[in-house]
């Protein structure tokens, strides 16, 4: 009896250290998020090539090489995303709210669904203009997708869906600056501010040929 | 079975809501300031709400649980940046330390509002009952914002260090 009493008094300590470690242990405090090296990113994408592609539009195919002259932007993401891409693609039209209206002319902003299966190319045309008139929305087929987002070192993942079949998909945040030229010139990390993207794309649209 | 009455102990310890171990707690020690919810695009089935909740009281708690009229379903939410992957996850709970406060804000801790029942305008307000590990809850009406005003309104930099 008595070494049951002991091993019932060894049991409530050890419940108790428990229950301690689970009000105060914070798995994820704010701080763990906003210290994540912006940069980090999965080993099989250390160094993206970026490069053309051909994805589809609610009005057709849309190939990056039709824009050159243009500093382009992608964001990877998808319509059922609750948080982080809406707060990102405002992100994006602050700052291209911010350049003048000719400097806007010289700028195109995608939005390149990760999620192809649920974002039509119909879907995201009435998704993207939300944030911005000028955001153009882009799917394709699941292979086309990966090929575009395996060459700008973009990921995602979709999660197991629940019960009523819906499911979130885990994704990379960044926006990747393409030049006029085509070359994928910077990518910016998640939670990059209006401010840092718009300072990006004057960085790289001032450049007048003349100055080279 | 010799550890069969341990285990049963254990588990029963395990279930134990925590705050019954703290003291009692008023509901007036939680308060919730500029909770908003975001205006998402035609056709958008999920949204989220954001606030921030501070505990004046002297004992941590937890927000549980939260429901609103407008969405089928209300979950809890966080965000892990996993070397710049967004991992979305659902959490059992929120915690707002005694004495501190606990924002619910874009990329971090947020309400999930799924499968949205009518189409949220700016300027409407969506009602959300939050319910806290004490058994208390609290009734708000939170504003429907678009992210480009919520964005003019906080007017500090998003989470994440500057670079430069």
């Amino acid at each position: 009896m008595k070494t049951r009493l002991l091993l019932i008094a060894l049991i409530v300590v050890l419940s108790s250290a428990l229950i301690f470690l689970i009000a105060f242990w914070e798995p994820l405090p704010p701080a763990t998020i906003a210290a994540a090296p912006p940069h980090a990113r999965p080993a099989t994408a250390a160094k993206p090539a970026g490069g053309d592609f051909t994805l589809h539009g609610a009005q057709g195919p849309v190939s990056l090489a039709d824009y050159r002259g243009k500093v382009v932007l992608l964001y990877f993401g998808y319509t059922y995303c609750p948080d982080v891409c809406p707060t990102s693609l405002a992100l994006i039209a602050q700052a291209l709210s911010g350049l003048a209206a000719t400097e806007q002319q010289q700028v195109q902003a995608f939005f390149i669904s990760v999620d192809p299966r649920r974002d039509s190319a119909e879907r995201l045309q009435e998704y993207a203009p939300f944030f911005h008139p000028t955001l153009i929305g882009l799917s394709g087929t699941p292979q086309e997708i990966a090929r575009v987002a395996a060459q700008y070192g973009a990921s995602y993942q979709a999660q197991p869906p629940n019960a009523q079949e819906q499911y979130s998909v885990d994704h990379s945040s960044a926006t990747y600056l393409i030049d006029t030229q085509g070359k994928l010139a910077l990518t910016l990390p998640h939670a990059s501010t209006s401010a840092q993207l718009l300072a990006a794309i004057r960085e790289h649209l001032a450049a007048p040929v003349a100055a080279r | 079975m010799r550890l069969h009455p341990a285990l049963i102990i254990l588990a029963a310890a395990l279930t134990l809501p925590l705050p019954t171990l703290g003291s009692e707690t008023s509901e007036t020690d939680l308060t919730i300031a500029g909770a908003y919810v975001r205006m998402v695009p035609p056709g958008t089935p999920n949204s989220a709400a954001f606030m921030t909740i501070s505990n004046r009281g002297s004992s941590d708690r937890k927000l549980i649980q939260a429901a609103s009229p407008v969405a089928r379903k209300v979950e809890l939410h966080t965000h892990l940046n996993d070397q710049g992957m967004m991992r979305m996850r659902q959490v059992a709970d929120i915690e707002i330390k005694a004495g501190a406060q606990t924002e619910l804000k874009p990329g971090g801790y947020h309400v999930m509002l799924l499968d949205l029942q009518q189409p949220l305008q700016e300027g409407d307000s969506v009602a959300l009952t939050l319910r806290f590990d004490d058994g208390s809850t609290k009734e708000i009406d939170a504003a429907v914002r678009k992210p480009q005003t919520e964005m003019k309104a906080q007017d500090t930099p998003a989470q994440g260090a500057m670079k430069h």
